[in-house]
């Protein structure tokens, strides 16, 4: 594992049995025209402007109507969630709040767990989970969601979820988080997220069984950056080296087509003497 | 006036595209943001905010920001009344059934509990199932993939003659990047006349992704009172709807001298409904609808409150999501209360000289200018004489 960028993905072993080669393919939620998740075989991965040899979809991986977030663990699953793309005709508010496994050996997608409901369903906010991810030392699943969040209530949360156990382990309340990501610190392992509500950063620290310690605090922010000036982060990488890569955009709570937005990459560095994160690009 | 610091340095407003500045005015721990047009030398707007606490920086306050708050705030949040030439009605956009007026009445008499565009339904033909589900309305908090651009306007209505003859309540709808391609534009209107007509209409104005497209502006419309009926034209006599049922308007249907193709009454008053076919010269063609009648259950939740997706893009049958509070057991509507359901089919066409749900780009005198081709569609209402 690449302890300083967090990175301890492994191949799917379904995706070779598919007849898929490994090395050049790659899982897909964003195709406009394919509802769920798709196995895509390109001539240059992650290029998006390669040749694409082949694409293929196992039917369960319909079952949550318009997926978003993906996330693969050390041990070849694929972590998803639904996320409602121009309407909601396939993403019921009801299924949201639910995160599905891809199973690495079989590829079949199924449900792995449903996160509490929002306290009430409002026809406001059509959106649930938004963003996940991985703390690979302790195998804990970090997902946001934004789900009963209404403009004058913030009632999002972050769960921790031990993924050997399948069991919530820690949550934060009351935040509507979105993209989130996760690096090493100043000796310590920390999550940072972004909110629907700002363009500001926050950082909390997690302890050694990947529970939340201590309460976020603000760590940088995306105000006055970029082309708009307002972006809200969709997601969040870490570099090999520990800087993390920002990707900002605009967000509104409405169902605005995401190829109307565009999007911006924020590159972060940490700065040892100022101890601050400073914007390089 | 004295130095200040300013917001939106080199910046454009981002719906005027004109160069913004906007200075603050920092005073007693809050802020005043102005945001001046350096084009139109104009103030755009003004905001006060919180100078940020525990080291949180205070959003920024944009042109956009300021619109799309006002509009929450005043259209979205609440309803607005409007009473003018013997109408009376509120108004409200909703999260994603579009421009909603409710409590509709003309001169005293209740004629509308309410009425809205609940979706677009926008097909790609030259590839089969693709398209969207487009719902339109409020610009945070919503479902709606096209927002509202600006706030519900009043225009005076004219006749050829320039006489005034009732008026017009209007909302439009925008993606950020119209008029470049997969990017929406929609205006829904209502008009009232001083003569007791009303008109619920919509428009596509382009450009969408391609010029292949049909559009399917889906309408709801709830009438007044509990012991209505609802004929179509045969022959030059109305024939009753026993059962809830839809039918579509083609080269078959058959009109009265005087255009109208339904009436709904309650036996006393009602009005005749009459589609579009080009006669209304707003740029229509035939509307192609298809109408649907069901009938209102108090407590039974058919679209009274704001509707969730009704049915898929691209389907090119009357299934278009009215028809499952028909099917599969269609109920009795014989003296009461009723729901019209109105879907117009508009092909758009972006051939020279034919355009149609259209928008392009052109040069005029060095400068950019957007050319729209609406098509308007929804039928009007003329009430029935005693």
């Amino acid at each position: 594992m690449d302890y300083q960028s967090n990175n301890c993905k492994a191949n799917p072993a379904f995706i070779q049995g598919f007849g898929y080669q490994p090395k050049f393919s790659y899982l897909s939620t964003s195709d406009e025209r394919i509802m769920g998740l798709v196995l895509i075989e390109s001539t240059q991965p992650g290029n998006p402007k390669a040749a694409i040899s082949k694409k293929m979809q196992h039917p369960s991986w319909l079952a949550g109507g318009w997926l978003a977030p993906i996330l693969i663990a050390q041990t070849g699953d694929i972590y998803t969630a639904p996320a409602p793309f121009i309407n909601i005709l396939n993403n019921p508010i009801n299924n949201n709040n639910t995160i599905y496994k891809v199973d690495a050996k079989t590829g079949v997608m199924d449900v792995f767990l449903k996160l509490p409901a929002a306290d009430s369903i409002n026809t406001e906010n059509p959106f649930g989970i938004i963003g996940m991810a991985l703390l690979c030392e302790t195998s804990t699943l970090y997902v946001s969601t934004l789900a009963g969040s209404t403009r004058h209530k913030e009632k999002g949360h972050i769960y921790a979820i031990d993924l050997n156990t399948g069991k919530i382990i820690d949550q934060i309340n009351n935040l509507d988080v979105m993209g989130m990501g996760i690096s090493y610190v100043t000796g310590k392992r920390k999550l940072y997220f972004g909110t629907g509500r700002s363009s500001d950063v926050f950082e909390v620290t997690l302890n050694k069984e990947g529970k939340f310690s201590g309460k976020p605090s603000l760590a940088f922010t995306l105000q006055d950056l970029g082309l708009r000036g307002d972006d809200k982060v969709r997601k969040i990488k870490t570099d090999e080296n520990g800087n993390l890569l920002v990707h900002g955009m605009e967000f509104n709570y409405n169902l605005i087509a995401p190829r109307e937005k565009q999007e911006t990459l924020y590159k972060f560095v940490y700065d040892e003497e100022e101890k601050k994160w400073e914007w390089v690009q | 006036m004295a130095n200040t610091k300013t917001s939106l340095n080199r910046s454009r407003c981002e719906r005027s595209k004109h160069l913004c500045v906007a200075p603050t005015f920092v005073k007693d721990g809050k802020a005043l943001w102005a945001i001046i047009d350096l084009t139109d030398h104009r103030l755009v707007g003004i905001r006060w905010t919180k100078v940020g606490d525990m080291g949180k920086k205070v959003p920024l306050v944009t042109e956009k920001r300021l619109q799309d708050d006002k509009i929450t705030s005043c259209y979205c949040e609440v309803e607005q009344p409007l009473k003018k030439n013997g109408w009376d009605m509120k108004y409200m956009l909703t999260s994603s059934d579009g421009l909603q007026i409710s409590n509709v009445s003309f001169n005293g008499k209740k004629i509308l509990r309410n009425a809205k565009l609940v979706d677009w339904h926008v097909s790609y033909s030259g590839t089969d199932g693709f398209g969207y589900s487009d719902a339109v309305g409020c610009p945070y908090f919503s479902q709606s993939a096209v927002v509202a651009w600006d706030i519900p306007k009043v225009i005076k209505l004219k006749d050829d003659a320039n006489n005034e003859i009732g008026f017009v309540l209007e909302q439009t709808f925008r993606s950020e990047g119209w008029p470049t391609p997969c990017n929406y534009n929609y205006n829904q209107r209502y008009e009232f006349y001083n003569d007791g007509r009303f008109r619920i209409a919509a428009a596509s104005l382009g450009r969408g992704c391609g010029n292949d497209g049909t559009y399917r502006p889906v309408f709801r419309i709830a009438f007044e009172g509990d012991k209505n009926n609802f004929y179509e034209n045969q022959n030059s006599s109305w024939l009753p709807w026993q059962k809830e049922k839809w039918q579509l308007q083609n080269s078959q249907t058959n009109y009265t001298a005087e255009g109208y193709q339904y009436k709904i009454t309650d036996g006393a008053s009602g009005f005749y409904l009459t589609p579009g076919n080009g006669q209304f010269k707003d740029g229509g063609k035939n509307d192609n609808s298809y109408v649907y009648v069901t009938k209102n259950v108090p407590g039974r939740e058919e679209g009274e409150s704001d509707l969730v997706t009704i049915g898929p893009c691209c389907n090119t049958d009357y299934k278009q999501g009215p028809e499952k509070f028909i099917e599969p057991d269609a109920e009795d509507i014989q003296n009461a209360s009723l729901i019209v359901w109105y879907v117009g089919q508009m092909k758009n066409n972006g051939n020279k000289g034919q355009e149609y749900c259209w928008a392009e780009s052109i040069l005029e005198n060095g400068v950019y200018t957007t050319k729209v081709y609406p098509c308007f569609c929804g039928p009007m209402f003329t009430p029935v004489k005693p």
